[in-house]
């Protein structure tokens, strides 16, 4: 037996937000009221003008324009701009939209299986043109298992769903617990409990449809030339030839969005107000890139601006920009297996004397984020919970600039009668060899050696940073100078179990708890609020909030905002899910 | 001269070999990121990251890997597949590679030419107000880093950021569009990558052709009654050059392997810009392709240079 959460919205966290705007209360934490500073809030235009095309330059190419293998912010613009994932977002509401989906997953009695209705009439793009059925969904599920595809977080977010497998498979295998009983019914069976927050997950792009017959070929090679072939379900598609070779996608150079001749407004809440997307994505300097934007015509930048042009625009460009939170933190994780950071007291020290607005001006200063004093972001369900702006009051975080006085009480707490650290180890820090990780990195290390700490920071290249080195126990990490936890989908458990679980640490590598947090107090809190739905889920995700930042594993010090540019004619327009420029409404004026 | 040139190339290949066993020992046995663990996203789980190395043949011996590596070079001439779009490198190479071409070939002519023409002057009216404003001149043009001088080029001159707007934006030549179309984008990106190299070339070129003019051979030339402008341009500038010459095959070889910072600055998809986002990246295969192609492009133009010689110098002889 089912039960129907369709008022819920989506999964968890959406469910709680109308469930909370239902009884009348407005803190649900709509995202678009966090943009702050004066900066035009993100909501979706109410009308567009139709056809134009844009240019948008861009600095880096796409990771995969496979929906089953992109895992990058750039991936998922084109993703959601090609496909029809089950559910997807607009503008100004932080809610997801059912898209493939004709409304909200029904959760199981149990909270062990999910339901989704998909919608009639929607078709694939040339070459495939038929109508999408939930095979093509559960085909999506079962090739992002497999290896040849390398779906990168299928087997983290999915894994509960019976016969999924444990690690990626050789070739792609059916997976059981994913049934279709029709051709517009989709059904997942859990092996436990975690049916809120799978539901939530169902906003990712492993839901975009993928049809077998065609892809299947692709998906035999490893790995899979799919990537080459993707056949597209959303208003626009990557140009391609008869064959569905993709013409349109130069490597490192360019991708060409033209629309899709197959898609059918009608069904779709996406207006998709242009006719043509031309992404450059090599252009090398970002900074001549944001002045040609802002000066230019019909153009949009795919990143934040640097510093100074970001600054030209919030001051001069004042209807050529908007700002949405990035939905995640940044922080600086200390090991708290490694002396003297096993110390609570010693961990409490360094929040309290920290400068994270020093930290903040090291990545661009106040443009470039909001200074964060715990974990759930501005925006973000469950951050009102966890005490909002305020924060969980403790009195180590009180001062962004850092309080010694109060970083001398819990040092001398932790037995240094000196106020300050007294011991001649020297820790190691990681940072990146590029700005503005490398910038925060230097201020860390600053702020740690202020407080007594004799610190060796290590520079090493961006990607390394985490494969290499602070996801790698072993490596012995203090302290990790370039790390931030961004969200997945809008559930405050992928904001946190990852990250500060105990059951997470993972000493092989790959470890996503950084500080290598073990509390059983806060695991057993995780795996309550795991099962529950709605304003109990978020209550309890807030507490969870608060319960970390008691342990001081690490310092929380932004919460970064994404802000998108273009030039005078265009009406640009981001949703807090993608945060770059949503294609799908933008429009020229 | 047949014989000189293969065995040139003999040498040439097991350069190459070298050079490819050293960067692959480098960015194999020494990696700064693993590859596995990069394609696993953020996410990956120990499983996940064996069963990509599986696939991706990582936990092969290093001599197995090598020489696969090495064969499908050899005999497929096939550069290996980006790991992290996979993408093949070979084609990505070649794409790249037309617009490092136009770029460096057309900055090699601006500045081997204006590097003779005010080194020759400069010698040639050594000591008087025009030897002294172009070797300052020459100064402050080494002097200028090709990524500022490029930025300010844009602010002045380009059609869209600059003051004077006499030439086409950034971001505006690509080769794929056609090889001279849209020619003009690269005025600005040769004259800013020829400034330095120009200069140097013009002091090089002054200070050889000073040495030049005091040899006996030049006096007796003179002796003989010879015009001077023949002295100067049959008998001297065509021994101080030699070496100028030599200098810029190399230097045309090193920026084969790209102009990442005028790349850079112009938007320009050459193989200097490939290869820096791959090293940011750590895309290792594609930073091998380039370092290959680069080592590649050295050894033919030093070929290239030494055959030169023979035509230009009569007294080489191979």
């Amino acid at each position: 037996m089912t039960n129907s959460l369709r008022a819920l919205a989506l999964g968890a966290a959406a469910a709680s937000s109308l469930f909370v705007v239902a009884c009348g209360s407005d803190d649900s934490g709509s995202s678009s009221s966090q943009s702050s500073g004066g900066a035009p809030k993100a909501e979706a235009p109410a009308e567009g003008k139709q056809g134009g095309a844009l240019q948008q330059l861009g600095a880096a190419d796409v990771d995969y324009l496979d929906p089953g293998h992109t895992y990058y912010q750039g991936g998922y613009q084109v993703a959601y701009a090609t496909h029809r994932g089950l559910y997807g977002f607009k503008p100004g509401t932080p809610e997801p939209q059912p898209d493939l989906a004709v409304a909200a997953p029904e959760i199981g009695a149990d909270n062990k299986s999910i339901t989704v209705k998909l919608r009639k009439g929607v078709k694939f793009a040339p070459p495939v043109n038929r109508e999408i059925t939930s095979k093509d969904v559960k085909y999506a599920f079962d090739r992002a298992f497999s290896v040849n595809v390398g779906g990168q977080y299928a087997t983290a977010f999915f894994s509960s769903i019976e016969g999924a497998p444990k690690k990626l498979t050789k070739g792609v295998k059916s997976i059981s617990g994913i049934t279709t009983p029709d051709d517009q019914t989709l059904v997942f069976k859990l092996t436990s409990p975690e049916a809120p927050g799978v539901a939530a997950a169902l906003v990712m792009p492993i839901t975009m449809p993928v049809p077998e017959e065609y892809a299947k070929e692709f998906d035999a090679k490893s790995p899979s030339t799919y990537n080459k072939h993707v056949v597209a379900s959303g208003p626009y598609m990557v140009a391609n030839d008869a064959e569905g070779n993709l013409t349109g996608y130069k490597a490192g150079k360019s991708i060409k969005l033209v629309r899709n001749p197959n898609w059918d407004k009608a069904t779709d809440f996406k207006p998709a107000y242009l006719d043509e997307i031309n992404m450059k994505t090599n252009v090398a300097d970002a900074s001549v890139a944001a002045q040609q934007v802002l000066k230019g015509q019909g153009m949009a930048l795919d990143t934040n601006p640097p510093a100074a042009e970001l600054k030209l625009a919030v001051t001069q460009f004042k209807d050529q920009f908007v700002q949405v939170p990035s939905g995640g933190y940044r922080y600086f994780p200390l090991n708290t297996t490694i002396k003297p950071f096993d110390d609570l007291n010693v961990r409490k020290a360094v929040l309290a004397g920290f400068d994270r607005e020093a930290a903040l001006k090291a990545r661009g200063g106040k443009f470039t984020g909001d200074i964060a004093n715990h974990f759930l972001p501005p925006g973000f369900p469950g951050f009102e919970e966890a005490g909002g702006a305020e924060g969980a009051g403790v009195d180590f975080l009180a001062n962004p600039r850092g309080d010694m006085a109060v970083a001398a009480k819990y040092m001398k707490a932790a037995g240094f009668k000196s106020g300050k650290y007294e011991g001649d180890e020297e820790l190691l820090m990681i940072g990146a060899t590029a700005d503005p990780v490398k910038a925060q990195s230097e201020v860390a290390k600053a702020q740690l050696e202020k407080l007594g700490f004799k610190i060796k920071l290590r520079l090493v290249p961006q990607d390394a940073v985490y494969t290499e080195y602070c996801q790698v126990p072993k490596k012995k990490v203090a302290v990790c100078g370039g790390a931030g936890w961004f969200k997945d989908f809008q559930d405050p458990q992928s904001m946190l179990e990852p990250t500060f679980k105990g059951e997470n640490i993972t000493l092989d590598g790959g470890n996503n708890n950084l500080p290598q947090l073990d509390d059983p107090k806060i695991d057993a809190a995780m795996d309550k609020a795991a099962t529950l739905q709605g304003e109990e889920r978020l209550k309890a995700y807030g507490e969870i909030d608060k319960m970390i930042v008691e342990q001081a594993p690490a310092v929380p010090f932004v919460w970064d905002k994404q802000t998108n540019i273009w030039s005078k004619n265009v009406a640009g327009a981001a949703n807090d899910y993608g945060v770059l420029l949503d294609f799908n409404f933008t429009s020229l004026k | 001269m047949g014989t000189y040139i293969f065995r040139r190339l003999i040498w040439t290949a097991l350069l190459l070999f070298f050079v490819s066993a050293l960067t692959f020992l480098i960015f194999n046995v020494l990696p700064t990121a693993d590859p596995a663990k990069l394609r696993a996203g953020r996410n990956q789980t120990p499983e996940t990251v064996a069963a990509i190395r599986e696939q991706l043949n990582l936990d092969d011996p290093f001599l197995v890997r090598f020489f696969s590596y090495l064969g499908d070079l050899l005999f497929r001439f096939d550069f290996g597949t980006s790991v992290l779009n996979d993408e093949p490198v070979r084609p990505l190479i070649f794409e790249a590679l037309p617009n490092t071409l136009m770029l460096v070939l057309g900055a090699a002519f601006v500045w081997f030419a204006s590097g003779v023409v005010i080194g020759t002057i400069s010698a040639v009216r050594r000591g008087t107000i025009i030897d002294r404003v172009a070797m300052t001149t020459a100064l402050v043009a080494i002097s200028a880093p090709v990524y500022w001088l490029g930025l300010v080029a844009l602010y002045l001159f380009s059609s869209d950021l600059g003051v004077l707007g006499l030439f086409p934006a950034a971001g505006t030549y690509d080769a794929a569009d056609g090889i001279f179309t849209n020619i003009s984008s690269l005025f600005l990106p040769w004259l800013v990558l020829a400034a330095a190299f120009a200069a140097i070339y013009a002091r090089l070129l002054r200070s050889n052709l000073l040495e030049v003019m005091s040899e006996d051979y030049i006096r007796t030339a003179r002796a003989k009654g010879l015009k001077e402008r023949r002295v100067i341009f049959r008998h001297g500038l065509r021994s101080a050059i030699t070496p100028i010459i030599t200098v810029l095959g190399l230097d045309i070889g090193i920026l084969m392997g790209g102009a990442i910072l005028t790349e850079s600055v112009f938007g320009i998809p050459g193989i200097g810009r490939l290869s820096f986002d791959a090293i940011n990246r750590n895309d290792i295969d594609i930073v091998q392709g380039t370092t290959l192609f680069l080592a590649l492009g050295v050894c033919l133009m030093s070929l290239l240079v030494d055959v030169l010689y023979a035509f230009l110098d009569p007294r080489v002889r191979f």
